[in-house]
């Protein structure tokens, strides 16, 4: 994986001392919270209700172990002995004090990570496949674009105060993992009709309050153009995206009000001043990125590994676990192991710090040392040899980490909800503790399948609440935490939006409304084959609507 | 207010801000606006002494950066800190159309947008305090490396590891001979 | 966030968050910052409650602490409870037990 030279390194040191510097002039004074804020978030600060939130960038979900003891450290040295990964394949800090901030930057430094950028007006840490580098299912190993538009977007000094935020999605696979349709800009890696490989670009997706599908703006654009094209994108969208309202100050709005033919043009002409500029990529630079994602030093294996094999016959918990959470990898006796941070009745995406270092020693012994984290809230051994899969499973389980439940109606996503965040309406952990605590009986919960379930509590739907086959959205009314469900959600390669079911509900209720939303598709459902998003598909809301709320 | 130019206090700024409404002086630089330059162009070329231009950020650059290097002055604005649209003006003017005039801010310049804006391609500074010289030599100094490449003629990271990749590259090419 | 509702005659508090370690702090009858609600000043009318958050927002131009805010609470218990939900998490901290099992 990525290693910092001595320029990465300056920068972000040089990026401490001047966020000490900042916080220094702040705390005299000098500085009004006004002109601070924007500083603060820049460098991942919030002021929640409790406490200040450091926002760490896993840039593109890839962590070493010795980032993630990194992390673990920091998490006791100035938090409370955890931290929380989120739906940005990030990790917050609950309990930080602005006094410490400058510390904690300069600690995550020592371990070549940063928070720049994680919050503000600007280009955040970009996301990916957290199975990139490894899935069998892809083109090419995305994370080599992410890196180079980290390395583009880090300190871009004509794109730091632009009307709103904006977050790019990699994908290299056909199999869209990293969401890249709800984003402000999604790439999508595929070959052409010469064979070459290159990037479709979307544009304007997002979640929020006004949710869109991006639209694409480019088919097929050459790997070598890509900045120049992101550059072209941002200049306009810089320019003429709205800044007289914040909720209208996204690129989706600046692309629906022009329509995504104007918004065409206006790039294209753009890209066609630049594209023979400074920012076309050479081969050779790429290539000098490339070159640290190369795969680590893979065994020749074949055949079915003797220990896999006897484990998944005898140890029934074993077999629970590895048909749930193991993918298939590109190198043949290998997987890629999810682990849970989902068991049922836990707060989703916490990790303890014992738990990070655990993970942190099962990774160098059985991962290479790398560890990803996902847009789903959990973690993943990047490749295992299948020969070592009843040792992992054995480690994670004594750290209460071989919940068998990816994918599942007990994997949910849930954004910190009221209990933490300033801008949210209503709680989100509980919800989601109270309903996966509803699928904790394993057979039940494999018999249901896949069944994705994301929760957000405000408009802002940090929990993608609108592309969960099942969303719930957390509002206000009078006082009291309300919950609105959407039906039929999804973020893969054929992404949609969900349907309101009807009106909201209090806790109580909304948490019976998803069992009964279940047993209404295991009711309906043609075979054990058909997940719960193909069944609504297939049948429509009104089941469901009538289930919720006329038999209630 | 301090006006500082290439990191050094001007103590009297050159060109005379003329209201639209009021009658332009015989002789002297002078500031316009841009609604004012639309409507006096020639009178405003004929005067034969340097004319500076204070452009709304909302304009496209576009429309207006052929004539650009008809002035001597080009004044952007940033009535936030947090509206960042003349960084983007800023660039086109300076790597676009070529102009080579004086480029300055003016708003609400803080000391932590100098860098940003120094590498778009600003050389003057409006900036409201009086240790603006401190202040930008300070922000000059923020970054030892860039990794974007602008018209500031910094040499990007990527191209700086290229380079050192070459050198190598000849250097033990050189040996192996 | 949700709304906060229109103040009149009802007991009410200033709340804000420290600067130095973004505790949420009530300004006490003394003008001082406490952590415990149980020590805010409570007024029970718009003109003393302005007059409390006057004093506040002048403590938050001296950088003590930020964004300074009245919210109504409920007076006839001890110690005082915030009507709003949100307020309510603040002032006794998240409901969930969030340290993961380890």
């Amino acid at each position: 994986m990525y290693q910092y030279d001595e320029i990465d390194q300056t920068m972000v040191e040089e990026r401490v001392a001047q966020f000490r510097d900042q916080v220094a002039r702040r705390l005299t004074g000098e500085i009004s919270e006004d002109e601070f804020k924007p500083l603060r978030l820049q460098n991942g600060l919030y002021l929640q209700l409790h406490a200040y939130m450091l926002r760490i960038a896993i840039p593109y979900g890839t962590l070493s172990s010795r980032q993630l003891r990194g992390l673990a450290q920091i998490g006791c040295t100035y938090d409370r002995g955890w931290g929380h990964f989120t739906t940005r394949q990030n990790l917050q800090y609950n309990w930080i004090k602005l006094e410490d901030a400058p510390a904690a930057l300069a600690d995550l430094a020592k371990v070549q990570m940063h928070a720049i950028q994680t919050s503000g007006n600007c280009i955040r840490n970009t996301t990916t496949d957290q199975f990139a580098g490894a899935a069998h299912d892809e083109i090419e190993d995305p994370r080599v674009w992410c890196e180079i538009i980290r390395q583009w977007s880090t300190f871009h000094p004509e794109f730091s105060f632009l009307p709103r935020k904006f977050k790019i999605a990699v994908t290299g696979s056909p199999n869209d993992r990293a969401a890249v349709r709800v984003h402000d800009i999604g790439l999508r890696m595929h070959k052409n009709d010469a064979g070459e490989i290159g990037f479709e670009v979307i544009v304007g997706g997002g979640l929020g309050r006004t949710p869109f599908i991006g639209k694409t703006i480019r088919d097929f654009l050459p790997k070598q153009d890509l900045l120049s094209y992101l550059e072209a994108i941002l200049r306009v969208y810089n320019q003429f995206g709205r800044r007289d309202n914040l909720f209208k100050a996204r690129i989706k709005i600046l692309v629906h009000e022009i329509g995504i033919e104007t918004m065409r043009e206006k790039v294209e002409a753009e890209f066609a001043a630049s594209k023979h500029g400074a920012l076309k990529l050479p081969q050779e630079a790429i290539d000098q990125i490339a070159v640290q994602f190369a795969p680590p030093a893979f065994e020749t294996l074949s055949g079915i590994s003797a220990e896999y094999a006897n484990a998944f016959r005898t140890d029934f918990e074993f077999g629970l676990w590895a048909r749930r959470n193991t993918f298939k990898h590109k190198q043949p006796g290998y997987s890629i192991v999810t682990i849970s941070l989902k068991k049922e009745g836990a707060p989703p995406g916490d990790a303890s710090a014992e738990q990070m270092n655990a993970v942190a020693d099962i990774a160098d012994r059985y991962s290479f040392g790398e560890i990803r984290v996902t847009h789903e809230q959990n973690l993943v051994l990047p490749h295992v040899k299948h020969s070592d899969l009843p040792a992992v499973f054995k480690a994670l389980k004594a750290w209460d980490l071989a919940t068998p439940n990816v994918g599942l109606a007990s994997d949910i996503i849930a954004c910190p909800g009221l209990d933490y965040c300033a801008l949210a309406n209503a709680r989100s952990i509980p919800i989601a503790q109270q309903i996966a605590l509803r699928f904790k009986n394993w057979e039940r919960a494999h018999d249901i399948g896949e069944l994705k379930i994301k929760i957000s509590g405000c408009i802002n739907a940090c929990g993608h609440h609108h592309v969960g086959h099942i969303g719930i959205l957390g509002v206000d009314k009078a006082g009291e935490e309300f919950y609105q469900i959407t039906l039929g959600g999804s973020a893969d390669d054929q992404a949609a939006l969900g349907d309101l079911i009807g009106p909201s509900l209090n806790t109580h209720d909304a948490v019976d409304a998803i069992d009964t939303l279940v047993e209404t598709y295991l009711r309906l459902r043609k075979s054990s084959d058909e997940r719960f998003l193909d069944t609504y598909r297939r049948i429509g809301i009104a089941p469901f609507k009538e289930a919720v709320y006329v038999s209630a | 207010m301090s006006l500082l130019k290439h990191g050094r206090l001007v103590g009297e700024d050159a060109f005379q801000p003329v209201a639209d409404d009021a009658a332009l002086p015989a002789s002297g630089a002078v500031l316009v606006t841009y609604a004012r330059w639309q409507v006096e162009r020639e009178q405003l070329t004929g005067r034969n002494a340097p004319l500076g231009i204070l452009l709304p950020n909302n304009l496209d650059v576009l429309d207006f950066g052929a004539e650009a290097e008809r002035f001597d002055l080009i004044v952007l604005q940033f009535p936030k800190f947090s509206d960042g649209r003349a960084y983007s003006q800023a660039r086109l003017l300076r790597e676009r159309f070529g102009y080579r005039g004086e480029l300055r801010a003016t708003g609400h310049v803080l000391q932590d947008q100098l860098w940003h804006m120094q590498r778009s391609g600003f050389d003057a500074f409006e900036i409201p305090r009086a240790d603006a010289v401190e202040a930008f030599a300070k922000a000059s100094r923020t970054f030892s490396h860039v990794y974007q490449p602008t018209g500031d003629g910094r040499v990007s990271v990527l191209k700086q590891r290229l380079a050192a990749h070459n050198n190598k590259n000849g250097r033990s090419q050189e040996a192996a001979e | 966030m949700a709304k906060a509702p229109k103040l009149n005659s009802q007991p009410q508090i200033v709340t804000a968050n420290d600067l130095r370690s973004g505790d949420t702090v009530y300004l006490t009858v003394t003008g001082g910052w406490t952590r415990r609600i149980a020590e805010a000043a409570v007024v029970a009318n718009v003109e003393a409650g302005a007059a409390l958050l006057a004093e506040a927002e002048a403590q938050a131009k001296q950088n003590i602490v930020v964004a300074p805010y009245l919210i109504p609470v409920d007076a006839s218990v001890t110690p005082p409870k915030p009507i709003q939900y949100r307020e309510v998490l603040r002032a006794e901290g998240p409901s969930t037990e969030t340290r993961p099992a380890a």
